[in-house]
């Protein structure tokens, strides 16, 4: 009873054009990933996918190297597509992304204080692997919290004063990444750096598994409000009069995107403008409903940072580009050309 | 079966904006509000949808308390237009009306669902530019392109016998004459057909020719209701809004300029 209309709405409200370039975009999808699987400074055949080479240091290259941070980039690329677009619609607002409310800001500052204090503060591996993410998700769910309460709940008519509560944390966390930039010795300041320009090298299993366990969980559970993201075009009023529980959509967008962008974050660093740029191509590409959207996004997000993280690998080898340059570099331009095209209009 | 808003008083910060105001709204009936800017009008709309809870008095739907009414069961009863917000992405005009179609229409009714939009399209006479962007449109398409919407969040089969209430908060602003006498005579069928029709005006002479009630807001009090020849009156009119102002009978005409 539940996920039936669910289901017939997605389809309802998608048109066979969009259909069809939904269908496109997961092609591009597996491709992209089959050929960033291939390429790097191993280079596998696909056939070896099916048909394990008998060498064991290619295999081990293969399944404990490049397919987790292949499917490390793909899904960190989803969830930052898909809580753009979502964060977009929410907000009404096309310059929205998961930067703008203090998200990434705030697991940026978890994230630094580990890389900087960690040492000091816990002794050796005491949770080995797993310090650094947690700090990330907890300097992310310490911003939702503080949104939480600034807003009132993310009260029913708070947009524009979540958004200024957004730009004083990014302030705020900003002066602890410099106060932490200060103190660090010269390794910890190198690492802190590498860690803000964003990196896939050093995925393992081990770290990916849960997280790509939970941004799937998280984008199941966000997929099916894309009609209601619709709704509130009109306006909140509007929706609410719709019968869109306007509230419990704001819970859904804002918690849904603090937990994969904090863990996204929290796995592979600072990497920009993926979710302000990707909601928009999709959009160019096909349509506006977030029916269409949403899904695309996603597929869309994951493809370009396969691109961007195969281009990190490739581009100056044997040694690697971080690849929050390579998305901002791309980014920024873009994002100019945006304004631009936004004030003419 | 009818809509009841008994003694409703509603205050913000401190400042009484509706001062225990009764009003009810049957099924096949026009009423409409009138009154100065500032009386209350839209407040009280906006109470009436349940957008905001009044500090005191009731409402009840066909005698369901309207609080015990879900969000959703709200929105299959009763359709609200009002000054609408600018919409930021580039939907298509029948992407915007499609938007009335609720979960549980398309449930129930999801055969008729294109015909519907299509005959409200017509009705509303913007069948020619259902492909377009709504943001291209001008004021007053944008208007009908949101009444079209209204329209259909209410469809039902003919022989439907739901409850069902429509609430339009200037309607006709941005309408140019035709249009807005097409609005007038569309909103006028609907109500034959059974629903119950709230109006908010500034036209006194469009709320006297169309309306079966009329109720007269002033600084948040209920001053008149009645039907529109026994209400309309020239010294409680030129009170009410301070404008010198006259009352023909047969036809009921307004004066004031």
């Amino acid at each position: 009873m539940q996920t039936k209309p669910v289901i017939r709405n997605l389809i309802r409200f998608t048109n066979s054009n969009q259909i069809f370039l939904l269908g496109a975009l997961l092609i591009t999808f597996l491709f992209t990933f089959l050929l960033s699987i291939s390429l790097g400074s191993f280079n596998f055949s696909i056939l070896e996918l099916v048909n394990p080479s008998k060498d064991s240091l290619h295999t081990t290259v293969l399944y404990e190297i490049r397919i987790p941070r292949v499917l490390l980039a793909a899904f960190v690329g989803a969830s930052l597509g898909l809580s753009g677009a979502s964060l977009q619609g929410l907000f009404r607002n096309p310059l929205a992304d998961p930067g703008l409310i203090g998200v990434s800001a705030g697991a940026a500052l978890g994230a630094s204080i580990i890389i900087v204090l960690g040492s000091s503060l816990f002794p050796a591996f005491i949770f080995g692997a797993f310090i650094l993410p947690i700090a990330a998700i907890s300097g992310a769910a310490l911003v939702i919290s503080l949104l939480y309460i600034f807003t009132r709940g993310f009260g029913y008519q708070g947009i524009t004063y979540m958004l200024l509560v957004g730009i004083a944390v990014n302030a705020f966390a900003s002066v602890g990444i410099g106060i932490l930039t200060y103190i660090s010795t010269d390794s910890e300041l190198r690492g802190l750096t590498f860690w803000t320009m964003g990196s896939f090298g050093g995925a393992s299993w081990y770290l990916i598994l849960p997280a790509i366990a939970v941004i799937s969980l998280s984008m199941l559970w966000m997929i099916p409000s894309s009609r209601k993201l619709d709704l509130l075009q009109l306006g909140e009023p509007e929706a609410y009069r719709l019968g869109v529980d306007v509230k419990k959509l704001k819970y859904k967008v804002i918690i849904s995107s603090a937990i994969t962008v904090g863990i996204s974050v929290s796995l592979s660093g600072m990497i920009g403008f993926v979710g302000l740029v990707v909601p928009h191509l999709v959009r160019l590409l096909g349509g506006v409903n977030h029916s269409y959207l949403l899904p695309g996004s996603a597929l869309l997000g994951a493809g370009l940072m396969m691109s961007a993280d195969l281009l990190s690998r490739i581009l100056v080898q044997p040694a690697e580009l971080p690849v929050g340059l390579i998305t901002s570099a791309i980014g920024a331009p873009f994002f100019l050309w945006l304004i631009f095209r936004i004030r003419k209009i | 079966m009818s809509i009841q808003a008994s003694s409703i008083s509603w205050e913000i910060d401190g400042k009484k904006i509706i001062n225990n105001v009764s009003l009810e709204i049957n099924h096949g009936e026009v009423v409409s509000i009138i009154g100065p800017n500032g009386a209350g009008k839209s407040s009280f709309l906006n109470v009436l949808s349940g957008d905001i809870k009044p500090t005191a008095g009731d409402i009840t739907f066909d005698n369901v308390d309207l609080k015990e009414i879900t969000i959703q069961e709200r929105s299959f009863m009763r359709s609200v237009m009002s000054q609408s917000q600018q919409i930021v992405y580039d939907f298509s005009v029948k992407e915007i009306i499609e938007m009335g179609w609720l979960d549980r229409g398309i449930a129930s009714y999801s055969e008729d669902f294109k015909y519907a939009v299509m005959n409200a399209a017509e009705e509303c006479s913007i069948l020619d530019i259902l492909d377009q962007k709504f943001n291209t449109l001008s004021g007053g398409e944008q208007r009908r392109v949101h009444f079209a919407r209204t329209l259909i969040q209410l469809w039902r089969p003919s022989d439907s016998k739901d409850p069902r209430y429509m609430f339009l908060d200037e309607p006709t602003a941005n309408l140019d004459i035709k249009h807005e006498q097409n609005l007038m005579k569309l909103v006028k069928e609907k109500a034959n057909e059974g629903i119950g029709v709230l109006l908010i005006l500034h036209d006194l002479n469009l709320a006297a020719r169309y309306s079966d009630k009329l109720f007269i807001f002033k600084e948040g009090n209920l001053i008149k209701s009645g039907p529109p020849e026994e209400v309309l009156d020239k010294d409680m009119l030129t009170d009410v809004y301070g404008l010198e102002m006259n009352v023909e009978n047969d036809p009921l005409r307004v004066n004031y300029y």
